[in-house]
């Protein structure tokens, strides 16, 4: 069991992460049966303010909180119990980064940032908004340098020893996460924040996305590898092996350091102010990222054979009915990994270039998100919460809780690949994202997009009421091993983290040489970045004033 | 030389098989999506 202080500053950040789960799901609810012009708004609320709140309640808030209070767990057990520094750097951390979210949630409803997720210019939102966003990821960079800190001790201590794989994964991680801030922060400080106070007219309108797509891919795997690190870590232990292999592992997350962030321009592919050249440059360095997201998944699967037969499994495929599917730590996780495979699969249909054109601002993205950060991601956060919770207060997981969280998982699934489908479908018909209902006019054509039983807004409301139902039970899953599920007392009820031996004897000490990686990145993100990026700023076109179209 | 004493390997034919099936469907899923682009 780690220390009382670190347990409670853990336990705070998931809180704040399932509030933020609360409203945001709430606000998926909502957004299903307004496209599917079941539900009319009052006239104070808006399409676009609660998709906004879906959007970055979720796919931020969420995300971020859960990641911390995971990262800080398994910090404090696998290099010990934090000292006073961290521990106090760690709260600074996450008091900025809760200020920071709770003023960019309030202008999103006062009705004064419904500019999404993204928040692409020209549109203009309350310039608190963006310093809000700005504290957010102050916030981060604070409790994440709480955790360096508190890993370079260790290092000091344990000189020329491998760092625990949970800690290397954990440093990994804040070091992409760090670089790929640097985009964002660039953008908010220099850009949106003297443009949204008045102190500025306009805004270059390409400078700012591209330096939002050099954050915002990143974004991805970082809610990404601490996914990655539930399923090399804990999934190993809960099925009785060893991690597969120590080496692999570490290779494929220094690979994500170098390959996720200098790609953002797969993001910008119909944009006219860069040229075809650095796209494709992206184009390829984005599909490097295939390489350790394929290793990852030999590694699954090799974990779950060597797991298998070893409880007997026998045959080709016999190891698979001997995976302990009762258990819902594990099954939670697998199923998570399931829906990677199209949801990857989808992720180099995106990058594609050409293939972009057929799904660029469609439907399909939606689809996509839902079933990479909204289900692998996601789902495997859910997973950990089970046992994460519990270990943290104390309590008993009950059996009652596991059936509920086996019911929780299964109606997710239902729900997601209902939704999901529909919305690859109708995208790859046309329908369009981040539109409020519309009736297209009655055109025909617009009108045969959505008459198929898969390609309809009905299948896509039903999915997305499962998904409500589901996140509700998880809520209430959190509220009872949070506050009212009995303590666990005797051994046998106490919840335990499950971090798996993994051997290191012969892996590579240069792994750990974090400055052969970061200037790997550096070198990569310069090669990508710096000549499109000095011709946008000297070719900038005239800018744009702000538009507020709520 | 030394001669280092290792585990036997495991058996591993199913997570091949298994990562074969992974890679064939992202590509039918990509081919299906290029088809799509080249009939429009």
């Amino acid at each position: 069991m780690i220390a009382v202080q670190d347990r409670k500053l853990a336990l705070w950040n998931i809180g704040v992460a399932y509030v933020a789960f609360l409203i945001g799901t709430l606000g998926g609810l909502l957004q299903v049966f307004i496209r599917n012009d079941a539900l009319q708004l009052p006239a104070w609320l808006d399409y676009y303010q609660i998709l906004t709140a879906h959007g970055v309640l979720l796919a931020l808030i969420f995300t971020t909180f859960f990641i911390f209070g995971f990262f800080i767990t398994g910090m404090s057990k696998s290099l010990g119990s934090f000292g006073p520094k961290v521990r106090l750097f760690s709260w600074v951390g996450f008091w900025v980064t809760l200020l920071g979210t709770v003023m960019a949630t309030a202008m999103i409803i006062a009705g004064e940032a419904s500019v999404l997720y993204t928040f692409y210019a020209p549109l203009k939102a309350s310039g608190f908004y963006y310093v809000g966003l700005a504290l957010f990821i102050i916030g981060t960079w604070i409790s994440s340098f709480a955790l360096v800190g508190h890993y370079r001790v260790w290092r000091k201590n344990n000189k020329g020893q491998l760092s625990p794989l949970f800690a290397f994964m954990t440093i990994t991680t804040i070091i992409m996460w760090i670089i790929a801030c640097l985009g964002v922060v660039a953008t908010v400080v220099f850009q949106y924040i003297p443009w949204a106070f008045g102190w500025t007219d306009t805004i270059d309108v390409e400078l700012s996305r591209t330096l939002f797509w050099f954050f915002g891919h990143p974004l991805v795997y970082f809610w990404l590898l601490p996914a990655y690190m539930a399923w090399y870590v804990i999934v190993p232990k809960i099925l009785g092996v060893k991690v597969f292999s120590d080496s692999l592992a570490r290779l494929s997350f220094v690979l994500f350091i170098l390959f996720s962030i200098p790609v953002g321009f797969h993001h910008q592919l119909t944009e006219p102010g860069i040229s075809n050249f650095w796209k494709f440059l992206q184009v390829v360095l984005t599909f490097m990222v295939i390489v350790p997201s394929l290793m990852t998944a030999f590694s699954m699967f090799a974990t779950f054979e060597i797991a298998g037969r070893k409880n007997g499994g026998k045959g080709l495929f016999g190891w698979f009915t001997k995976l302990p599917w009762k258990d819902i730590r594990f099954t939670s996780i697998f199923i998570a990994m399931a829906f990677f495979i199209p949801g990857g699969a989808g992720g180099i249909i995106n990058a594609s270039f050409q293939l972009n054109e057929v799904v660029h601002n469609t439907l399909w993205i939606v689809g996509h998100f839902h079933i990479t950060v909204g289900t692998p991601v996601a789902m495997t956060f859910m997973g950990l919460t089970f046992w994460l919770i519990p270990y943290l207060t104390g309590r008993k997981f009950t059996k009652s809780m596991k059936v509920l969280g086996l019911v929780q998982i299964i109606t997710w699934s239902i729900g997601m690949v209902l939704m999901s489908t529909a919305q690859h479908l109708l995208g790859l018909l046309g329908a369009p994202r981040r539109t409020a209902y519309s009736g297209y006019n009655d055109h025909p054509s617009a009108m045969d997009w959505f008459d198929g039983l898969l390609t309809n807004h009905v299948t896509m409301a039903i999915g997305g009421s499962i998904l409500f139902v589901s996140a509700m039970i998880l809520i209430y899953i959190v509220v009872m091993t949070m506050f009212l599920s009995p303590k666990a007392v005797e051994p046998k009820d106490m919840v335990d983290f499950p971090m798996a031996e993994s051997d290191m004897s012969r892996t590579p000490k240069w792994l750990e040489n974090w400055w052969i990686w970061i200037g790997l990145a550096v070198l990569l993100i310069l090669i990508a970045y710096a000549i499109p990026l000095s011709h946008m700023i000297q070719h900038a076109p005239p800018g744009s004033e702000g538009f507020k179209t709520w | 030389m030394s001669q280092e004493s290792r585990e036997p390997e495991p058996n591993l034919k199913g997570t091949l098989v298994s990562v074969f099936i992974v890679g064939l469907i992202i590509v039918v899923m990509w081919v299906a999506v290029y088809l799509l682009y080249v009939a429009r």
